[in-house]
């Protein structure tokens, strides 16, 4: 009997779904500063990358993947989020990430089907 | 043998979804100045009311609502969502909102549920 290891598989597991999305931000943008006509191509890239990842690892889920980019200027940011779902199989992940021009949130949320 | 039918077919309905959003928004930060004390409560609140009035509406949907607030500085800022569903029967709405201090955009997303 595999419950145990069923169980793992099947569950929204938010470290891994982490990982995927910091590396996906490192790569796209990494040290690159704010830049108007860019930005567009790497939310593009973030979430599409970080989808390709999440359904790679096979799991029986629906995912919904947001970005946020936001050049750092002095300007207050507030963002929230409520789900109405199922607790003990949905999840979600919410990465927040900078460097030294720009603030990045990326949420993941992964409903079971 | 049990089959179960519904008499109307039930899908997401963006129009629907987005007055829902307009209203809430309207009615919690219609008037007001940004402020650094309340954002945190307004944020709360529209997205707890928009998910209220949601569900209200008993559609066999799983919903996640997502609202964000930002002080009018000249910063830039940009947005972007990517699903992965099933496209007959689940569907988003996004909302861009603002008024002389501040911008708000509130997204919704509906997922079915399989009976």
């Amino acid at each position: 009997m595999d419950d145990d290891q069923s169980a793992e598989e099947t569950a929204f597991v938010v470290e891994e779904v982490s990982s995927i999305v910091k590396e996906s931000l490192e790569a796209v943008i990494g040290r690159n500063p704010y830049e108007h006509k860019r930005v567009n191509q790497w939310m593009s890239s973030v979430v599409e990358q970080c989808l390709g990842q999440l359904s790679k690892l096979g799991k029986p889920f629906k995912y919904i993947v947001t970005c946020i980019i936001m050049q750092k200027n002095g300007a207050g940011l507030q963002s929230a989020s409520s789900c109405f779902w199922d607790n003990t199989t949905d999840g979600s992940c919410t990465v927040r990430w900078e460097n030294k021009h720009l603030y990045c949130i990326v949420s993941v949320f992964g409903l079971a089907i | 043998m049990e089959e179960y039918h519904s008499g109307d077919e039930v899908s997401f309905s963006p129009d629907d979804a987005s007055n829902v959003v307009k209203e809430c928004i309207e009615g919690i930060i219609g008037g007001v100045d940004y402020s650094q004390n309340k954002v945190n409560q307004w944020t709360a609140s529209i997205v707890e009311h928009t998910l209220t009035q949601l569900v209200k509406q008993g559609k066999p949907f799983k919903y996640i609502v997502n609202c964000a607030v930002m002080q009018k500085s000249g910063a830039g800022l940009h947005t972007a969502n990517s699903c992965y569903w099933d496209t007959t029967t689940d569907g988003s709405c996004t909302v861009r909102w603002e008024n002389r201090t501040m911008y708000c955009v509130v997204s919704v997303f509906a997922v079915a549920i399989a009976l």
